[in-house]
């Protein structure tokens, strides 16, 4: 949350640019995270604006502004990526906080292990934790989806392929969620502090190792002709391991949600599971979770707006996909649109990798719970919230079904 | 929907892909062969090299200096090559018919 005062207006900013937001705690995130930053899409609001909190930034607020401050490294640089600037500064992490040229020999050491190939190698392991975890709750008619399942799986999968220890998933994700929704219990600094501490040991020990696991792959790859420094193996190491442990996680939340409150979408798809590719690119479309930025390389009129060097501008990826001027009905979920355009995954040099693997988790978590419990909904009486962060969440989603019409299915 | 053929060593895979998506994203969920997309559409690594059919490559555009710096490092690249990762599919694009090299399969 935005603990700074705001700040004041620079001169060069106009009066009618400026408005309240602050990305960490959006009015109204916590009914619908969404709906909260859709506010800055509303009619009357100009393609990039500036707010006063955490510490005074720009936001480009269209997909098409979004998606070309991304792709566009000469003027919008990686150098720092969050908000208030104070605390990105202090992120360094890479390869995200890298520009091409030096970002690309970083980048290349997350292809072995993210790759659609390695990815499909790795499908029927994730397919039997998915079975794993749907039936050990079928029969109970209920769960709170988050900690049952969506916490696990993709924290699970990440921690084998970097050959972690499963039973840190539950401190290494406490670390990470107070760097990307701090509640002021953890500094971002001492959150780093704790990643690179825990990281350490792992990457002493396999540091010049011929290991296989992701982690290995990384740190023992070479930059150029020489092999990686220990402080960029931590660097690289720590940022994939936050990458890992908190976005498909929550974008699973929001998309059984809006399943549990969509059952005639339920069964549509249940009962074509042709369409579950289109599906879940449709979920990618309505519910982006991230928001990132970047920092303005030199002195610039853009849109109307007169930037200036040292400037933070936001590239939330959460309005890219809900931008009506993309996407007719944005709102509204339909598995049969012809085109859907959205920067789910961000755009440009610093495309999540791990998209690939971000939708193979997605579609097979659906099509192995849809396959044992296709009806389901939010318990009676029960109010989901959201909090906002850099990757937004679902707070916790209590799931109910009639265990008669759910299917026993071997894994 | 945006349909579009690839043909490799001959043979032509024709599928249909949403509009929005990267010609390697659509690649890439249609398991063709051959479009590796390494980086993740990154522009980093060259592995979703195509070369596009002569008839297509006004409403594909050309690539720009860095992908153009990219596909040096492919393998075979040609006057018609782009990385599909940097092609964003629209109706515009309806029909298009691109050849995956034969080196990456």
């Amino acid at each position: 949350m935005d603990a700074g005062l705001p700040a004041e207006r620079p001169p060069h900013v106009p009066e009618d640019r400026v408005v309240d937001f602050d990305m960490y705690a959006p009015p109204g995130v916590k009914q619908d995270f969404h709906a909260a930053w859709k506010a800055l899409q509303a009619p009357g609001v100009p393609d990039v604006v500036w707010t006063p909190r955490n510490g005074g930034h720009w936001i480009a607020t269209r997909n098409r502004l979004i998606d070309e401050v991304f792709s566009d490294h000469e003027r919008f640089s990686s150098r720092v990526i969050l908000v208030p600037k104070a605390i990105g500064e202090q992120h360094g992490l890479i390869p995200t906080t890298l520009d091409p040229p030096e970002h690309r020999p970083y980048r290349t050491l997350l292809n072995s292990s993210m790759a659609p190939k390695v990815v499909g190698a790795n499908e029927p392991r994730i397919r039997a934790l998915a079975a794993e975890l749907i039936e050990a709750v079928r029969r109970d008619g209920a769960c709170n989806f988050t900690t049952a399942y969506a916490e696990i799986l993709p924290i699970r999968i990440f921690l084998s392929m970097m050959d972690l220890p499963p039973g840190d998933a539950a401190q290494t994700k406490r670390w990470c969620d107070q760097m990307l929704r701090p509640d002021g219990s953890m500094s971002f600094e001492e959150c780093m502090a704790r990643l690179f501490d825990y990281l350490g040991p792992y990457v002493d020990a396999r540091k010049g190792g011929d290991g296989d696991d992701m982690l290995s792959r990384m740190i023992n790859g070479r930059i150029g002709d020489r092999a990686l420094t220990r402080d960029e193996a931590l660097k690289l190491s720590v940022q994939v391991l936050i990458a890992g442990l908190d976005t498909v996680v929550n974008f699973l939340g929001f998309a059984m949600l809006f399943l549990a409150r969509n059952p005639a979408m339920s069964r549509e798809l249940a009962g074509e599971p042709e369409l579950m590719p289109a599906a879940v690119e449709e979920f990618l479309r309505r519910f982006p979770i991230v928001t990132i930025g970047r920092e303005v390389a030199r002195d610039m009129e853009y849109q109307g707006a007169s930037l200036r060097k040292g400037e933070m501008i936001l590239t939330p990826s959460v309005l890219g996909g809900i931008d009506e001027r993309e996407n007719e009905r944005p709102m509204e979920v339909d598995f049969h649109r012809p085109t859907a355009a959205h920067v789910t995954f961000g755009s440009g040099h610093h495309k999540c990798p791990g998209a690939h693997l971000a939708r193979t988790e997605i579609r097979v978590t659906l099509e192995e719970w849809l396959k044992r419990i296709p009806e389901f909904s939010v318990a009676p009486g029960k109010t989901v919230e959201f909090t906002g962060g850099i990757v937004g969440v679902v707070d916790a989603l209590p799931l109910v079904w009639d265990v008669e019409t759910t299917r026993s299915l071997a894994a | 929907m945006v349909q579009i053929s690839f043909v490799s060593r001959g043979i032509t895979r024709t599928i249909d892909a949403r509009g929005g998506l990267t010609l390697m994203e659509a690649a890439v969920q249609n398991g063709i062969e051959g479009i590796d997309a390494e980086c993740g559409g990154a522009c980093s690594c060259a592995t979703c090299h195509v070369y596009v059919d002569a008839v297509w490559l006004d409403r594909t555009g050309s690539p720009d200096d860095f992908e153009a710096g990219m596909l040096e490092a492919a393998v075979g690249p040609r006057a018609n090559s782009r990385l599909s990762c940097q092609i964003k599919l629209s109706e515009t694009l309806d029909g298009l018919v691109v050849e995956v090299p034969a080196a990456q399969t």
